[in-house]
This record gives structure tokens, sequence and C-alpha cells, in this order.
């Protein structure tokens, strides 16, 4: 089934780990349409293919097999130059260890893709003081990750992710290290979000935050074996993943 | 086990997991304390060469020269022959100052010395090849034949007349050639010369047949060899003028071919050991967290923090004592070449002295003990808990370096806060580069002096032996200072890049491409290096001045930013491959691994 608007597009995506008897498929020939302004939630059991999956669609792993698609520009194929550069205009990514920079401030860390993506300083100050304001951390921002909560952190990655308006935020396990009050700042910010036509692919194990999708797919041993449209009008089952339907 | 032994065992399983970083101790401990035993043991080697010549040739405790010759002179000397103080004596016998020829084209100022055929009680040179004088024929010097490459029954001609050479010898006498003139025509000067020995009679028909210039010469031994100033300072000769020249000043003599010979070993063996604390320092800084957690696994299971620091010590103190025996071994293997670069002396060094391998044994674990003490102290003094957890030195908040590198195109940001985050490191890239720099300084320093042949007229056909010594010795310790600083610049791009992996993978998933990260991984270093090659130009200039003679000339301005640029552009090529190796890795899996 082809989305006329769809941001993120796989086809037969495959990844293989290892070689020989060790080898390990860890994504198994998956497809998958994300339209634009979707909330995806992928779930799944540890060691499922999820945060795999999320790899290949931001361009940080390469497939063994299969196409991956961004806003109808294929990217697989890419050179690592273009892929960063595609990661840099069109991914946003959120992490559940932050992976902030430890030795840089909140306010630095949120800057730091918008300097990458050649903006200037100025810019992207502003950019992360108006960032930090919608996560809550506006006061925060000269402080160092060291010195911030665990749910704090986490907003500055959300916020990070966002400086430099991408097309997409790719979530792996995002409320996976947080306590329940941290995890609901993160999504209520996620909610917004949503709300605001910003398109998430957001890997879980939380059932509070799949609940929150507009679609959810579960995954086991590598492959998609639900597909539910919570809000939507798509509802897909597992007869639809395994090509019995349409 | 007892406690030795699982010291041993563990140091023996650790030095198995990291075998290149103890070939990195070993080799850097070995150049340096080769180079430092070399250097120490010059000046006592070339005493023991003297003196070993000095026993195999009856070597004279004093020779008498004089600029003039004549009946007042003959009777002089011969009065000083008879003084109760002298044994023994030889002479007078003629100096006769001359031109010798070979192949052609070598022509060198020649002295020859008017000798008996039957060897006398003092000063009988020891014939090494060939014969003793006989009639027509000449012995060389064996220094001297060496550098003219003449051997027995070549043809030298000598004032003009053509004389086979039928032996080479060498003798304590004079002084190593090319000072073998020990006073000029007349008491003046003397050139560069070699030594040639002929019969009395020919040395006598060369002087007169050709006009040349002539002084006398005798040869004394004493009732107390040590006591020559005191037979000096006991004479009192008037009417005529001679020098005494004693067998301690000979001795002395021979240094002056060395005399820059042992700063260049000295200096440079320093160098070589700043070289090796700044290799083997960016390598255990590197694996400083490592450390950190093996140290608290031992406590974990009950070792004392003396155990510890045994277990953690002992592997380095081991590498740079076995680095250090190799370095005295090659020394030993080395010395002939570098402590006789002339062929006048007999037999060879007999290896590095006792006061060489002490001070080479100093540095090998001055070495060990700078580059470790400081990691393996905190490895022992973090706290059990906090060691198990392997907790990684959090770099230091610099806003204002962050502000400014966020003004810069991404290599030069990327570069910048990789600099800020380790400035130690920094630091050793910075002494690595300036002591390359200081190397290639001496190097073009050397070049750039004029440099007097000891062929006729200064020619440079018997090319300036004293010059050609420093030169090698300069270059192999050039050679040895720059692989040394090669090694550690890859080095310390590595540790730099490894520690810095996470956070550059963190840049990669944010949009710094491949190119930038290894571009911003050259410029960390040559952010470190540019400052190091610029100081490297004054430091070495510094250095050399101390050893310098007053004459030197510097080299012109333009070698030395010659010097800087090369420094700086071979920096960036070394760091470029390990960088871009490391910039190609797969950023999932260095973030899984993060989290993991």
């Amino acid at each position: 089934m082809n989305e006329p608007n769809a941001v993120l597009r796989a086809r037969g995506l495959t990844r293989t780990h290892g070689q020989g008897q060790s080898r390990v498929l860890a994504v198994d020939e998956v497809s998958l349409d994300v339209p634009q302004g979707q909330t995806l939630a992928v779930t799944g059991p540890s060691g499922c293919g999820k945060s795999t999956l999320l790899h290949l669609l931001g361009g940080l792993e390469r497939p063994t097999g299969g196409e991956v698609w961004v806003a109808g520009r294929r990217v697989d194929t890419l050179s690592e130059r273009a892929l960063a550069r595609l990661r840099r205009r069109s991914v946003g990514f959120v992490f559940q260890s932050f992976h902030l920079v430890e030795e840089l401030s909140a306010a630095e860390n949120v800057e730091l893709p918008a300097l990458l993506a050649g903006r200037s300083r100025r810019q992207a100050r502003r950019r992360a003081g108006l960032l930090l304001d919608r996560v809550g951390l506006a006061e925060r921002a000269r402080h160092l990750p060291s010195q911030l909560s665990g749910g704090q952190r986490q907003r500055v990655a959300i916020a990070r992710a966002l400086v430099n308006d991408p097309l997409v935020v790719l979530a792996d396990e995002p409320t996976g290290n947080l306590d329940s009050a941290a995890t609901l700042e993160v999504l209520r910010i996620f909610e917004e979000l949503r709300a605001g036509g910003q398109t998430l692919v957001i890997v879980t194990h939380d059932d509070r935050v799949a609940a929150t999708a507009d679609r959810l797919i579960s995954m086991r041993d590598g492959m998609f074996v639900d597909d539910t449209w919570l809000a939507g009008a798509h509802p897909r089952g597992l007869g639809g993943l395994i090509g019995l339907e349409g | 086990m007892g406690s030795l032994t699982l010291v041993l065992r563990l140091v023996l399983a650790d030095v198995r997991r990291h075998r290149a970083q103890a070939a990195l101790l070993l080799l850097a401990v070995t150049v340096a304390t080769a180079t430092l035993a070399s250097g120490w043991s010059l000046s006592d080697v070339n005493d023991a060469l003297y003196e070993r010549t000095r026993a195999a040739t009856a070597g004279p405790d004093l020779v008498v020269l004089s600029g003039d010759t004549g009946r007042a002179v003959t009777s002089v000397l011969r009065t000083l022959a008879d003084d109760r103080e002298v044994v023994a004596h030889h002479g007078p016998y003629r100096v006769v100052y001359a031109d010798l020829t070979t192949r052609g084209s070598l022509s060198s100022a020649v002295v020859v010395h008017g000798f008996a055929e039957k060897p006398a009680a003092v000063n009988r040179p020891l014939v090494t090849s060939g014969r003793w004088v006989r009639p027509g024929g000449t012995v060389l010097e064996r220094g001297f034949a060496t550098a003219l490459g003449v051997e027995v029954g070549d043809d030298v001609t000598i004032a003009g007349r053509t004389y086979p050479v039928v032996g080479i010898a060498v003798t304590a006498a004079t002084s190593i050639y090319p000072w073998a003139a020990q006073i000029g025509p007349g008491g003046g000067p003397s050139d560069y010369s070699g030594l040639a020995w002929m019969t009395v009679a020919d040395a006598r028909t060369l002087a007169s047949s050709h006009d040349l210039p002539v002084t006398l010469a005798m040869d004394l031994k004493l009732r107390d060899p040590a006591a020559t100033e005191a037979f000096r300072h006991s004479q009192h000769v008037t009417g005529v003028r001679v020098n005494f020249h004693s067998w301690q000043f000979r001795a002395q003599q021979d240094d002056v071919i060395l005399k820059r010979s042992r700063p260049i070993l000295v200096v440079g063996s320093w160098l070589l050991g700043l070289l090796a604390v700044t290799g083997v320092a960016a390598l255990a800084a590197g694996r400083a967290a490592e450390q950190i957690r093996r140290a608290g696994l031992l406590k974990a299971v009950g070792a004392t923090p003396g155990l510890i620091a045994a277990v953690l010590l002992t592997e380095y103190l081991a590498l740079a004592l076995a680095g250090d025996a190799l370095g005295l071994l090659i020394a030993r293997l080395a010395l002939p070449a570098v402590a006789s670069p002339t062929a006048s002396r007999l037999g060879d060094p007999d290896g590095p002295t006792g006061a060489a391998v002490v001070a080479a044994t100093v540095l090998a674990l001055a070495v060990a003990a700078l580059s470790t003490l400081r990691p393996t102290l905190r490895a022992v003094r973090t706290a059990t808990v906090t060691a198990l957890a392997a907790p990684v030195q959090q770099p230091r908040h610099r806003p204002w370096l962050t502000a400014l590198s966020a003004l810069l195109p991404t290599p030069l940001l990327l570069g910048l806060r990789l600099t800020a985050r380790r400035p130690g490191r920094a630091v050793l890239q910075a002494c690595c580069t300036a002591t390359a720099v200081v190397a290639m300084v001496a190097v073009l320093t050397q070049h750039a002096q004029p440099e007097r042949g000891y062929g006729l007229g200064g020619s440079s056909v018997l090319p300036n032996l004293r010059g050609e010594h420093d030169r090698q010795l300069l270059l192999a310790v050039t050679v040895l200072l720059l692989a040394l600083a090669v090694v550690n610049t890859v080095t310390l791009t590595w540790t730099t890049a490894m520690e810095a992996q996470a956070n550059l993978a963190i840049a990669r998933t944010l949009g710094a491409t491949p190119g930038q990260v290894t571009a911003g991984l050259s410029v960390a270093q040559l952010l470190a290096g540019l400052p190091g090659a610029i100081a490297g130009v004054p430091l070495g200039q510094g250095l050399l001045s101390i050893f310098a003679a007053p004459n030197a000339v510097d080299p012109p301005s333009s070698w030395l930013a010659g010097a800087v640029l090369v420094a700086v552009l071979a920096t960036a090529a070394l760091t470029a491959l390990p960088a871009r190796l490391l910039s190609r890795t797969s950023v999932a899996r260095v973030l899984s691994a993060e989290t993991a």
C-alpha cells in the first residue's frame, strides 16, 4: 500500500548482523509508509529489531536489503556524507540514554545541530532558547547535563532533535530511563508535537507512550506482527502485513 | 598463589592484551637509553682507547717540541733527556712539513717523522699492516691512511717525490688524524695534517731537497708518568722556545673530534626521553578508565592498594627495564662507530661505562614513572564502587571556547571543542611537535655551517671528519626523534578520537559528515601542533646556542619557516588516517555501546 504523502517509506527492509552460524536477522523484509504528521509507535520485546529499524529509517545503519525513502528520496544508496546532510535537515533523533554532550550546557547541546547545519551562532542560540522554553527548561539553559534530572535531559534531547525543524523525529525508548513524572512530561511534549503536525516514530516498551500514537506496530523477530491505526481510517491487521489483504 | 606470582600473572595478561602499547614503551625506552648510554660513555671510551694505544706503542709521557732547529735546540733537548726524572727518551727527531698527494687528486698536508729502522724504547709505533720504515718507503698513520683510502703497496707522492707505502701504523705520541702536526713550522699554528714516517736519512733528504720547513721533537719517559706537569714546571729553558705536550693533554685532545658528539647524543636522549614520556602518557591516559575499573575489580576481590599499585606499575617498570637492557646492548654495538670516527687509536670500546648504565637506567625508570604514576595513583585512590562503574573523567565546561567555536566552520568547531575536552592531550601533542621541530632546526643549523675540509687549502676532497661524524650522529638522532614523534602523533590522535568517539557519534547523528569529523580530529591535533611547531624554532635555537661554536651561522629564516610548515603538514597528514578510520565507525554501534 503506497501512501502518497509518506514522509518515510521502507520496502523489503532487511538487516542482518554477523556471519555464518552467528548471523542474526534483526529486521526481516519489513515494508512501511509513515504519512506526514503521523505519530507511529513501534513496540515489541527486547531484541525484536525495533531500534535497528529506527536506525535504518534514520540512516544511522545501512540495510542489508530493501529500500528506504525519506520525503520521496531514496536514501539507502546515499553516501555517508549525503546521509549526514539528510539527518541534519530532515531527521531528529531522541535516544533512551539522551546522548547529550556532557561538557556542553543544555543550550549549547540544543544549538549544536543548528551550527552543524550552517546557521549563525545568533540564530542557533535564539532557536535553542525558544525550544528550551517550549520544553519548559528556559531556566536551565546554562546547566550541564550532569546538573539535570533524567526527564530534563530527555527534554533537552527533544529540543535538540527539533532545532532544525526536521521532517520526522525518531525516538528510541524515549522514556526508558525515566520515572513516571518525567515520562508524563515527555508525553506532554510528544502530544504537543503530534498536535502540531510533527511526524514522529517512537520505539517503546511503554504502553502509555504507545497509547498516544496514531498508529501502533508490533514487532517480533524482526518482522511486523500487527499494525493498528488507532485514530485513523486505515487499520491494517496481521493479515495485511503478511500480504493476505489488498 | 603468592603475591609475586599473582602480580606477574596479571602483568603478563595485560601485556598480552595491550601488545602495541608494550611495544611502544619498549621501543621508546630502547632508543632513548641507547642514545644516552652512547653519549655518556664517549669521553671515558676515548680515554680507554688512548690508554690502550699508549700501552701498545710505548707512548711517551711527554713530547717536547721546538719550532726551531739547530745546535742550540738539540743541546736543550739533550739536556732535558739527561734529567734524572727521565728514564728513557727517543729523539730528537726531525718533523718535516710537506704536501702529500695520492690517486692524483687527494692532497693533504703531512708531517713526516724521521725515525730509525729499529724501534726505540719510547714511542714505538705499532705496525698494523705491512712493515716498519725502510729506505725509500714510507709508513702512514692508520687514521690518515684510512681517510686517504691508501693501503700497503700503494704509492704516495710527498713533496713531489713518490714513495711506496710499506706499512700502516698507530702511535700515541701525536694527536689523532687530522691533528698530527702538533705545532706548525717555526712553532706557529698548524694546519689539518696527517702523519707519515720515513727513515731518518729519507726525512733529511726530503727536507733538504725541497727546502721544506723542519722542526724538532723528542719523546720522554718519566720516572713518574703522572708527574708531567711537575717536570714541565721544573725546567727552565732559556734562549730556545720549546713546547711540552703531556700524555694527559694528548688524551684530552682526542676528545676534540667528539666535542659536539656528546651533546648531540645526550641532549638527543633527553628529547627522546621526553617523547617517550609523551607517547606512553598518552596511551596511559587513554587507558585510564580501564585501569580504574581493573583496580576496582581487584579491590572488590580483596587486593590491597599496594598490590594494585604493584600490578599497575610493574608492567611499565618491567618494560622500561627491558627497553633499558636492549638500549644498553645497542649502545655497546654502536659505540665503536660512535666513539672512534678515526682509525688512529687501537682496539674497540668495552661498552657503556658504569655511569652510563646508571644514567640510562634512571632515564628508563623516569620515563615509566612519569608517564604512569599519575593514572596509577588515581586508580589506587578511587573508591571501589566508583571504580567498578569505570568513570571517565568528565571534561570541564569551557563556555567561552564553546561560544568561540560556534562562530567557526564545522571542522574548526569540532576541532576546537575536541582540544578543549582534553587540554592535557593538547599539551602532549604540542611537546611532541616542538621536539620534532627542535630536531629539524638542529639539522638545518648543522647544514648551514661552513665547513673546512681536510684537503690542502681546506679542500673538501678530504672531508671534515668531525663535521661528517657530527652530521651522521645528528641525522641518526633526528631520524629517531622524528620516528617517535610520528608514532606519538598517531597515538595521540587515536586516543583523542577513541575518547571522543561517543561525542563524535552524536555529532554525526546530528548531521556532521565523516569528512567534517575527520577534519575536526585533524584540526584538534593541529591546534596543538601549530604552537608547538612555532615554539620549536626558538627552543631549538636556544638549545643549540648552549653548545654551538661562537662563530656558528644561523640557518636562513626561510629554512626555519619551512621546518614549521613541514611539521604542521606532516601532523595533518599523520592524523588524517586514524581520524578517517574512526570517522567510518558505525554510529549506531558506538551509541549502542555507550548505552550498554
